[in-house]
């Protein structure tokens, strides 16, 4: 009787796994400790990976470009760059969690700092010495505004069943058009210096600008609700099963306005804080802040499709393209490879998710 | 021990002495410290900035320093923040900037100041140019006076006339529709129309242009105050097939000759990017060298027609897409 000799392909995957045998076995052990446990259930959701994927990102830099990358100057730069572009994303993670999307936040926060600045501007008096009466107004009027178009785009998406696409689009469209009626296409440059004096203001040991701690807290406020409290719960649940969460005795079209609202009102908040930052309106810019808000809450790993949201990936998500477009202007590389980087790692990102999912969902 | 570190100190004083009588007695001339300079465009891709980023590269090469090229992909203070908080980063010896605000951009660019680096303003600048070694730009003003001149006796003196401006806010531009303005009130029988913004987008002025056309059958002329918007209103005049309507616009980039040298366009205000890149390089090191600089430096304009375009005098004046 003569053995049955196993072809070569069979023999190098029975060596692999004797050789993988002990590992695996090592990691399903640990994965039964609490901590083994924890470590396993941080990495089956996309925000350990892409926050791994930052700190990969922030090292090459910093090995690139010693002493520039990681110094104190450039990350509070960055950190600065990126807060308004969080404060709308956490908007926009909500309204992606129940599986809509919100195109009008760029142009809803131009409108807010335009109408806020009008507003401080009343009477064409020079506003730069005004008190704090007239700071708080205009950034009332910033909130009010950005809350008007939320609302709008919750009422038309919830109650007119627009697809979220198009209803924000068009709320896109006249948010915009209506910035620059009211403003004329003119940049208004003059606030209160109280304004200024905040953006440009420093806190915790006069390290971190303010706008930064700003940003921090909203974001923080948001994770809570998202995950500790029913209206986050009815966010994921509506963006999971929209008809089951109607069943389940959820008002949909009442939490539906409430997400856009909020959204809105977040724009909102950004206005007011680009107006800090820029100390003028910026009429030109904020073009592309919808598109830039919607790649990092999707690289964060809030599903396209609605049902799963993260607050905390969002944050890293944001950050990695500041990452990139900070690295690759300081290492000097031509202007258009950082688009195409940051293109790259949001496909990557969601193919990564698709992969895991996939995974989760043959087990 | 202690010994050593004495010997050492007094050596360290000798070689500095050494190197201060050195700094003093060498020719000028003599090769400087290769010195590390960063443009940063306005925007990236425009044939004006690559045509500036040719002049400063010719002078750097010239000079032996090394220049970096960047910019943002939009004309957006909110996408040139990022870039300059970069650079500040990078810490080069001296950046040329043309800043897409100005106002907004200050505190980026004190900050950058602040940290040691000679900023020198080109084509834009800033309201605060206190911190700045000097603001090299296109006398703005009388290129709007010669493009008011220019489109005047192109129209024969009357009619209705359009301005297409790219935003509010930047110094450059609203300098060039100011000199227009003021030039045309020098011409009773010329109206001129309240100016349109195209946020440097050519559709929007493409849409501006035909829209004005359907508004006003008697318009005579149109001045565009950039490449961008000069393209749209070329677009907008072939859409609406019209052959009457006489355009001026801002700047020579190689669609704008091609576009005179097709009769879209009658005539071109162009500048000297290349120009103002060169002066850019040579001032931003004479700081960088310690001597004195100039705070304010104003380029050459000339008003480009079809007569004149192949005179080679006017060659310097046209832009191009590519160095070489």
């Amino acid at each position: 009787m003569t053995a049955v000799q196993p072809s070569l392909g069979e023999s190098i995957r029975r060596a692999i796994q004797v050789r993988l045998r002990p590992l695996v076995e090592r990691w399903k052990s640990f994965s039964q400790t609490r901590f083994g446990s924890m470590v396993a259930r941080a990495f089956s959701t996309n925000a350990a990976w892409i926050f791994l994927l930052l700190l990969v990102l922030m090292f090459i830099f910093n090995f690139l470009a010693p002493g520039k990358f990681l110094t104190e100057f450039n990350v509070r730069s960055m950190a600065e760059n990126v807060a308004v572009l969080l404060v709308i994303a956490v908007g926009e993670t909500f309204v992606m969690g129940t599986g809509g999307i919100d195109l009008s936040v760029g142009y809803v926060l131009l409108f807010s700092g335009v109408t806020s600045a009008q507003v401080m501007n009343w009477g064409g008096k020079d506003p730069t010495n005004s008190g704090w009466d007239v700071v708080f107004l205009g950034f009332a009027v910033a909130i009010g505004s950005g809350f008007a178009w939320g609302v709008l785009n919750g009422l038309v998406v919830a109650k007119a069943k627009v697809p979220a696409l198009i209803a924000t689009l068009g709320t896109l469209g006249m948010s915009w058009g209506l910035a620059e009626i009211l403003s004329n296409g003119q940049d208004l440059r003059y606030l209160p210096s109280i304004i200024a004096d905040m953006g440009a203001s420093r806190v915790v040991f006069d390290k971190v600008p303010l706008v930064v701690v700003v940003a921090i807290i909203v974001a923080v406020t948001g994770a809570v609700i998202l995950n500790l409290t029913r209206f986050g719960r009815y966010t994921v649940a509506i963006g999971s099963n929209q008809e089951a969460a109607r069943r389940a005795g959820i008002n949909v079209d009442r939490h539906l306005i409430s997400v856009y609202a909020m959204s809105g009102t977040l724009a909102g908040f950004a206005g007011f804080m680009s107006l800090a930052i820029f100390t003028t309106t910026t009429i030109s810019g904020h073009a592309n802040d919808n598109l830039q808000a919607i790649a990092a809450v999707v690289i964060g790993g809030t599903s396209l499709m609605g049902g799963v949201a993260t607050v905390a990936g969002t944050t890293i998500g944001v950050c990695i393209p500041m990452v990139l477009f900070s690295g690759f202007t300081i290492l000097g590389y031509q202007s258009f490879w950082r688009d195409v980087a940051v293109g790259a790692v949001l496909i990557l990102a969601v193919y990564t998710d698709q992969l895991r999912r996939r995974r989760r969902e043959r087990r | 021990m202690r010994i050593r570190t004495v010997t050492m100190l007094g050596l360290a004083l000798i070689t500095v002495a050494a190197c201060s009588s050195s700094a003093t007695t060498a020719p000028a001339s003599a090769a400087a410290k290769n010195y590390n300079l960063t443009l940063i465009q306005g925007v990236a891709g425009d044939p004006f900035y690559v045509t500036m980023a040719c002049g400063a590269q010719a002078e750097a090469a010239k000079e032996g320093v090394t220049l970096n090229v960047t910019g943002g992909n939009k004309w957006d203070a909110t996408v040139q923040k990022p870039v300059i908080d970069s650079v500040t980063a990078a810490h080069p010896d001296g950046v040329m900037v043309a800043p897409d605000d100005s106002k907004a951009l200050l505190s980026p660019l004190k900050a950058m100041s602040d940290a040691g680096i000679k900023v020198t303003f080109v084509d834009t600048k800033l309201d605060d140019t206190s911190f700045a070694v000097s603001s090299i730009a296109t006398d703005n003003l009388g290129g709007g006076t010669l493009a008011a001149k220019t489109l005047a006796q192109l129209i024969g003196d009357k009619g209705t006339v359009l301005v297409v401006n790219v935003d509010p806010g930047i110094s450059t531009t609203d300098a060039r529709v100011k000199g227009f303005q003021d030039e045309m009130k020098n011409h009773p029988n010329i109206t001129v129309l309240d100016v349109q913004f195209t946020h440097d987008d050519p559709t929007a002025a493409t849409t501006i242009t035909t829209a004005t056309l359907a508004a006003h059958p008697d318009l005579a002329g149109v001045f565009a105050t950039n490449v961008q918007n000069a393209e749209g209103v070329a677009t907008g005049l072939k859409q609406a097939s019209n052959t009457t309507v006489k355009t001026i616009a801002f700047d020579a980039g190689p669609k704008q000759i091609e576009d005179l040298n097709n009769g879209i366009v009658q005539g071109l205000i162009a500048q000297d990017p290349y120009g103002i890149g060169v002066a850019g390089i040579q001032q931003t090191v004479l700081a960088l060298k310690g001597q004195p600089t100039t705070a304010t430096i104003q380029t050459q304009l000339a008003a480009i027609t079809k007569d004149n375009v192949n005179d080679p005098a006017m060659a310097k004046y046209l832009y191009k897409a590519t160095c070489s």
